[in-house]
């Protein structure tokens, strides 16, 4: 999952002038969530959810916030991001479509499920539309076993899916 | 026997004792109405020390897989010298087949944060880091709700009744993980709340003298802790009631199976869900008299006891007990998270080993060799047997892979190679018909035979 290689020491880095971690947002996690561990690292997970709950992803600058935010270097960070699923180091689209593939859901019908995907949405695994509305990808088990095959579209658990009740569910989404 | 009352789904509607449907979210008031926090109470009137002994009298073993004896692990640390020390609990429940732990946080949260505070008054921890994966987007939320209505009652914060421990206020904090199997394992779970990526330690020090933050820490699975309210509030005697106990002639020195426990069924059955059941209950009666048998009245072909790393079950293996000593007699590798999985007689097993393989290449944290490398060309293998592409070669060098990686100790951190390698080595033991009919035969001629025969 960690091993992405890419150069990105000569990577030129996309910067805005306004900040990804305001002062409004350090403020908050100042008092809310920076308290609650002994050491200010200890914060990186919850401060990297955070900003990505924001912005959706996490730009480099984004990173680099952070990293000064909590007093480590930025390679520190971008340690700690690349290598959880959950965090996007590149933009995804408006709905996070992550389809379970574990055993369970696999045995009851998640390869329908899937075949039913990529025609309505043209997309491979990993890419997101052209419209940047949907991204689909895989996702491990998701703890939802018994109500198989299931997936999460972005916070919220599917559950019980079909090629049609799947089909009717994305179309409901704004 | 089956069980009498429901312990751990005393407030959730489970079948026989009530209809999942009615399932709600039990809340403060709700859960001190029906008994909640009792045993806490009488925690509290209790020394820590005796607190622990009540656990330890129990026999409580670990549900989060390895089984260790909770109130042996509590009684590691050690004496308390003033500064800080943690509880972490193990929230990042991510087995294939493995759904229990999300039935009571989506329901009962308070019966966790009662074991919770138990235990942080029996071992004198002063904070609690609630390590909840990141999926569980719902229940985190709901799980903060109930940490702020256990502080705002007097559970914890600064009018919690355990007093102050190690001179602080006991605190609760609910820490998300962001997706990541491997934070599952204690060390992984410790390393990715101090914020760095979860990769698993080299023990020793153990976690209960040098853990979290380098300071002494219990780590729990939440149905470990979740049984303690009910223990300290009815006895030790009253949890060894049930469960399969101790056989006739067996030492008291060694653990035994004692109490309730929550068996989540999914797969091919007709009623897949999370039921409680005494420890011991045979896999048959599991599925035919709570997951309703087998869909479509097929035939069994394979069974999963307790989440993908333990390995699998062939059919002959149907009236295997679950209990804790199921490794031994049914040669898998324990009871782990009894997440039981069915597969029906049209099962083909090939694809069900590359679905497992891919899981454990895919959630390797690439910290040994072993690891990375074998679950990786593993997948690899089982991709192009499933292709139809593979060789005779490749189911040897496949047994001789799963045989071998993670499986002489030291080799890797952590366990994740060795579930990986029982789950792949027992399918293809047990289905090697399957897997044969699929390759090609290839005659195998060794550098050592071609050079002798020149």
């Amino acid at each position: 999952m960690a091993w992405i290689m890419k150069n990105s020491a000569t990577a030129p880095v996309a910067r805005r002038a306004e900040p990804y971690l305001d002062e409004a947002t350090k403020a908050l996690l100042e008092a809310d969530v920076i308290p609650r561990y002994p050491t200010r690292r200890a914060s990186t997970l919850p401060v990297l959810h955070a900003v990505q709950d924001r912005h959706g992803w996490l730009p480099t600058q984004a990173i680099e916030e952070i990293a000064d935010f909590l007093g480590l270097k930025a390679s520190e960070v971008l340690d700690t991001a690349s290598f959880y699923e959950m965090y996007w180091l590149q933009p995804k689209g408006k709905y996070l479509i992550m389809v379970c593939e574990s055993i369970s859901c696999e045995l009851m019908g998640h390869e329908k499920l899937m075949e039913k995907l990529h025609h309505k949405l043209g997309v491979e695994v990993g890419e997101t539309t052209k419209d940047g509305k949907f991204t689909l990808m895989h996702a491990e088990c998701l703890g939802a076993c018994d109500t198989a095959p299931c997936a999460l579209i972005n916070e919220t658990l599917h559950e019980h899916l079909t090629p049609d009740n799947i089909d009717a569910l994305l179309d409901k989404l704004p | 026997m089956a069980l009498a009352e429901p312990v751990l789904c005393k407030r959730i509607p489970t079948a026989p004792w009530g209809d999942p449907t009615d399932r709600k979210l039990v809340t403060y008031e709700q859960f001190v109405a029906t008994g909640g926090y009792e045993g806490l109470k009488k925690a509290r009137a209790l020394e820590p020390k005796a607190v622990i002994e009540v656990i330890k009298a129990s026999e409580l073993r670990g549900r989060g897989g390895a089984g260790f004896p909770a109130g042996v692990k509590w009684g590691f640390l050690p004496p308390e010298d003033g500064k800080r020390r943690y509880l972490t609990v193990n929230a990042d429940e991510s087995e294939p087949g493995t759904f229990k732990d999300h039935m009571l946080l989506d329901y009962d949260p308070h019966l966790l944060l009662e074991g919770i505070a138990i235990c942080m008054h029996a071992c004198r921890l002063d904070t609690a880091y609630i390590y909840i994966r990141g999926e569980y987007h719902l229940q985190a939320q709901k799980l903060i709700n109930a940490v702020k209505e256990a502080y705002a009652n007097g559970i914890f914060g600064p009018t919690s009744l355990l007093g102050q421990i190690n001179g602080r206020d006991p605190a609760c904090v609910v820490h998300r993980g962001a997706g990541a199997y491997i934070c599952g394992e204690e060390t992984g779970l410790l390393e990715s709340l101090e914020g760095k990526r979860g990769w698993p330690r080299i023990k020793p020090p153990f976690p209960a003298v040098a853990g979290a933050f380098g300071r002494p820490t219990i780590i729990n699975n939440v149905e470990t802790l979740a049984i303690c309210g009910p223990i300290m509030d009815k006895g030790a005697e009253w949890f060894k009631t049930m469960g399969k106990g101790r056989a006739a002639g067996v030492p008291a020195t060694v653990p035994a199976s004692f109490g309730p426990k929550l068996f989540g069924i999914s797969g091919h059955v007709n009623r897949p869900g999370v039921y409680e059941e005494n420890l011991g209950i045979k896999i048959s009666e599991l599925v035919n008299t709570y997951g309703g048998g087998i869909r479509g009245g097929k035939k069994l072909k394979a069974i999963v006891p307790g989440g993908i790393s333990m390995g699998v079950l062939s059919a002959d293996q149907y009236d295997t007990e679950l209990d804790f000593d199921i490794g031994r007699k049914a040669a898998c590798l324990g009871l782990g998270t009894a997440g039981v999985i069915i597969m029906d007689e049209d099962t083909d097993m090939v694809p069900v080993a590359r679905n497992i393989a891919r899981f454990f290449a895919h959630e390797s944290c690439g910290q040994c060799t072993p690891c990375r490398e074998g679950t990786g060309w593993m997948y690899k293998m089982l991709t192009r047997i499933e292709a139809g592409d593979g060789t005779t070669r490749d189911l040897d060098l496949l047994l001789e892979l799963s045989g071998s990686m993670g499986a002489m100790p030291g080799t890797t951190i952590c366990g994740l190679a060795d579930g990986a390698n029982w789950a792949i080595r027992t399918i293809l033991n047990k289905f090697w018909g399957d897997f044969e009919k699929r390759v090609r035969k290839e005659r195998y001629v060794s550098l050592q035979v071609a050079s002798a025969a020149k």
